[in-house]
């Protein structure tokens, strides 16, 4: 186990080299900068302070370095929407409220997911199942700002019963959780039922039954522990999308968090922060994936890492 | 198994790196360009005449320095103080007295003190660093900024010119010297008086080459040794601005330059003190700002909101009747819910979406706040790469200015309320604007645009090459106008068109590039001041587009900094627009005429209608740039609206 930690340990150190490079590159390649010629074009000598200003003179290599050497120090920059902050205060002022949204998003869509994946199984092709699978089917087809809008004009606009948005309080929490928690609550609900519906067909299932358990300790005791397995492949994922926040619900909501940075430090060319997001997901989406290795061998013991 | 999941892994993210930089191009709510300048006002054609008059007017003089006098606002409120007058009456007593600030007298049907608050909501995806002016002029986020000092004049609902920090003004005999005398009731709020160092030290700053201001090249060519000291070739000492004395500010210019009190719009300084001691952000944090305008900062939570409050020690003459102001930090497409939850009073018209504007027009409430104005004198046109075929022959340019019936492309497409036709480029009541006399130029005319293409060896668009037009991050709206004006071309002249519609600065970039990079675009301009000047260099050679052309530069140069009789001036600039359109430097498509709403319980004397009949928030919006701020307050019908007090 240690020796399989340790070489996907390296394996990380190697996609974090990759990613930085390549993001790098990409965001150098893109045209414009830090600037804005919108009027009229820049006379060189204020385009050359700004570039200047920001080390942006320097050949791209240098630049890159340079960046490297500072960031293996702690040293994130200073993010150019907001000088007065380095980049990693700008992380850390507002991921906690997109990782706070995202956890209660979490911990509502979830286990509500599961429950009704159960029910839809047991009492396959009633109208509860079907119920639960049109109710799924929209959380997953329907985009979650698309519910989003439907909220805000229904809670806020005609009804005046939430806020609009903003993020102090209970009630601004309910409808972006809402908005975003409905796809993953529908994602865990379809592969909760599937997959339940095709383990209650297992053997082990039918010896369960004829030793005489109740309906109710046959699913949770036997078929349920089984069938959550794949859910850890599907879910897992999730996870660093959820906490990451989601520009969308962010934006409509007015949730100060994380999730507008991703895209606004592109189109302002903020570097430093577009490079910070880029590593951050890096390194959310790798240990995710690491953990969920993990997990699998403690939930299934016929998976088993290479190297045990 | 594993091991294949460290490389799909690795893919994914190559593959999610891919796509945000892919997501530049379709990001949601991205700030165009147009919403970081202020929002809107009419204008008749007299009254900014009578601003760039009132400009030139000094220069005329040619023995003694010719005062410009100060407008009749403030003397006539000593006069009849009456009650919507409040503002300035107590300024003008406080001028008069040079005593301390006497406390805000509110109109008769005020809401209490305690309502007096102004909530409305800024682009918080766009780039908000800082909200003072000579720190960057496109990084404020579009939010309620420039209450925190005054500048030198400040401009009223007709687009007038009024003095602002400086009480009076003149020019020398040559035209080049200015002396603006400064009013000695402005105070900091750290109790030192306002002074011409403060103006002096603020326009080094915005010189600084190390500080690589944003917007430089507004003084470029106009303020003495400005250019050089941004190049860094002579020090920022040398520049043409002068501290006379503690209340005297002087300020040279390369050539003679009668807008110059019209530029000194963007003059609001920064304390010398506090930019020594704490750099240019000293006004990010209320610990460390200092105000000597109608408002202090009182709160900054980045991305989230910005709260100022009326300054008690303010002594100027644009005391503000609102005594908070809320601007809350949200995406531009949620502003009309907001407005409709009641939670902010304002919502810039621009921001409203083809479906909101449905339901505005249905709604008759809502229509009556709907206010419409000339915005900021914006055109949109079509530019070519001139320099290279097929668009360096004359006659394809003019087949392609005469195949666009901009009639029928406002009432079906732009809508009436929005905008109106353009066949020339200085909106009707800006300064110099021809729109009449250049009508006939560019108009629609099928028949002999199909003539002027075979002319030029493409009959029926035989042998043009495809071509594509592009965008730059455009609405909706004008996406639709592009395809109509594509569709347009194909069905009368037989050229295919491609519409794209680039990101912001990716199409930005392409255009400035020398040589360009854009064959065939859509693009437009809003002013930054009331002078032909502004709009007009935007056509200037070496400047935006590569439609150079000698004799429009000539005039345009000539005009520019003509001293003389302001008619001569108007009648040169209109000769340069005559040759621009006339030669095709664009094709034009139409004036921007936007609205805001806001809510009837917003009231003052700038709110009501100017010369030409329009009330609304004119250009440049609730900012010590305009007399709005010392006019503006919430009448007691507030409570209709609002359940409790915005905190």
């Amino acid at each position: 186990m240690a020796r399989y930690l340790l070489g996907r340990l390296i394996g990380l150190v190697g996609v974090f080299i990759a990613v930085s490079m390549v993001a790098f590159l990409l965001m150098h390649s893109i045209p414009g900068g830090p600037f804005d010629e919108e009027k009229s074009p820049l006379p060189p000598a204020a385009r050359a302070n700004i570039l200047r200003k920001y080390g942006l003179d320097r050949p791209l290599y240098i630049q890159y370095l340079r960046y490297m050497g500072s960031a293996l120090h702690g040293d994130f920059g200073i993010s150019f929407q907001n000088p007065t902050e380095t980049v990693l205060q700008t992380i850390g002022r507002t991921w906690p409220v997109s990782l706070r949204l995202g956890g209660l998003t979490i911990i509502c869509a979830l286990p509500l997911g599961i429950l009704l994946g159960i029910i839809a199984a047991v009492k396959q092709n009633t109208w509860i199942d079907y119920v639960a699978t049109f109710v799924s089917t929209l959380g997953l087809t329907v985009p979650n700002f698309v519910i989003a809008t439907w909220l805000l004009l229904l809670f806020a606009v005609r009804l005046h019963w939430l806020p609009t948005g903003g993020w102090n309080g209970w009630r601004t929490w309910i409808m972006p959780v809402i908005a975003l928690g409905l796809g993953p609550m529908a994602l865990a609900a379809r592969y909760t039922r599937s997959s339940l519906i095709e383990v209650m067909r297992a053997d082990y299932i039918r010896t369960a039954r004829a030793k005489g358990l109740s309906g109710t300790m046959v699913i949770m005791r036997h078929a349920l522990k089984n069938a959550l397995i794949p859910l850890i492949t599907i879910l897992g994922p999730q996870v660093p999308n959820l906490v990451t926040g989601t520009i969308f619900v962010e934006v409509i909501f007015r949730v100060p968090g994380l999730g507008k940075f991703f895209v606004s430090s592109i189109y302002l060319r903020d570097y430093p922060m577009l490079m910070a997001t880029m590593l951050l997901v890096a390194l959310l989406w790798s240990t995710t994936y690491l953990l969920s290795d993990i997990l699998y061998t403690v939930v299934d013991p016929r998976v088993r890492l290479y190297g045990d | 198994m594993i091991r294949h999941r460290i490389w799909s892994a690795t893919a994914l993210l190559v593959v999610f790196t891919l796509f945000l930089s892919a997501c530049g191009g379709t990001a949601p709510a991205v700030p165009s360009a147009s919403n970081t300048t202020p929002q809107a006002a009419p204008a008749t054609a007299e009254a900014t005449q009578a601003a760039a008059a009132a400009a030139t007017q000094a220069p005329a003089a040619t023995e003694a320095p010719a005062a410009t006098q100060a407008p009749a606002a403030t003397s006539a409120a000593t006069q009849a103080p009456a009650a919507t007058q409040a503002s300035a009456a107590t300024s003008a007593a406080t001028q008069a007295s040079g005593a301390a600030p006497a406390a805000v007298q509110l109109p008769a049907d005020a809401a209490p003190r305690e309502q007096q608050v102004y909530v409305a909501h800024y682009d918080n995806t766009s780039d908000f660093t800082t909200i003072d002016f000579f720190e960057s002029v496109y990084k404020r986020g579009g939010a309620i900024t420039e209450l925190l000092s005054d500048s030198l004049v400040r401009l009223d609902k007709n687009f007038k010119i009024n003095p602002g920090a400086a009480t009076k003004w003149e020019s020398d005999s040559t035209g080049l010297i200015w002396t603006f005398h400064l009013d000695p009731n402005l105070v900091w709020t750290d109790g030192t008086p306002v002074t011409a160092d403060d103006y002096v030290a603020t326009f080094r700053y915005g010189a600084d080459p190390k500080h690589a201001w944003d917007f430089t090249w507004f003084f470029n060519g106009v303020i003495k040794n400005w250019d050089d000291a941004v190049a860094g070739k002579k020090p920022l000492t040398d520049l043409g601005f002068k501290a006379v004395d503690a209340h005297t500010l002087q300020v040279e210019t390369q050539t003679p330059a009668p807008y110059l009190p019209a530029m000194m719009l963007y003059s609001n300084p920064m304390q010398k003190k506090a930019l020594e001691a704490h750099g240019g952000l000293y006004n990010s944090d209320p610990a460390t700002s200092v105000s000597s305008g109608p408002f202090i900062l009182q709160e900054w939570k980045k991305g989230e909101r910005l709260v100022y409050v009326a300054n008690p020690k303010y002594g100027g003459t644009n005391k503000p009747l609102i005594q908070k102001v809320i601007d809350i930090g949200a995406a531009p497409s949620t502003d009309f819910a907001a407005y409709q939850s009641n939670e902010i009073d304002f919502m810039s018209g621009p921001n409203l979406s083809p479906a909101d504007n449905t339901i505005v027009s249905s709604d008759q409430d809502l229509q009556k706040e709907y206010h419409p104005h000339y915005g900021d004198f914006r055109t949109d046109y079509l530019f070519f790469d001139v320099q290279n075929p097929p668009f360096n022959n004359l006659k394809v340019r003019q087949a392609f200015s005469h195949v666009i019936d901009r009639d029928g492309l406002i009432k079906s497409i732009i809508k009436p309320t929005q905008g109106i036709p353009a066949y020339s480029f200085l909106m009707p009541g800006f300064p110099a604007a021809n729109s009449e006399g250049l009508k006939g130029i560019q108009n629609y005319d099928p028949a002999a645009a199909q003539k002027l293409l075979a002319d030029a060896g493409f009959p029926g668009g035989k042998g043009f090459p495809k071509i594509t037009l592009w965008l730059r991050n455009e609405a909706p709206v004008r996406q639709a106008l592009a395809q109509a004006i594509a569709a347009s071309i194909k069905q009368n002249l037989g050229i295919d068109v491609d519409v794209s519609n680039k990101e912001n600065k990716t199409f930005t970039d392409a255009m400035n590039a020398k040589p360009t990079q854009i064959q065939f675009g859509m693009v437009s301009y809003g002013m930054d001041y009331l002078d032909p000047a502004n709009m007009l260099g935007v056509f200037k050679g070496g400047g935006r587009h590569n439609w150079n052309n000698k004799e429009f530069d000539d005039l345009y140069n000539k005009a520019s900094s003509f001293a003389g009789d302001p008619a001569t001036r108007v009648k040169m600039f209109q000769d340069a627009e005559k040759l621009l359109v006339s030669d095709v430097g664009s094709v034009f498509i139409y004036h921007r005429t936007p609205g805001d709403l806001y809510r009837p319980y917003l009231k003052g004397t700038e709110l009501e209608p100017d010369q030409n009949g329009k009330a609304a928030q004119h250009w440049p919006g609730f900012t010590t740039y305009s007399q709005l701020v010392g006019s503006m307050y919430v009448s007691k019908d507030v409570t209709t609206y609002r359940k409790s007090i915005p905190q």
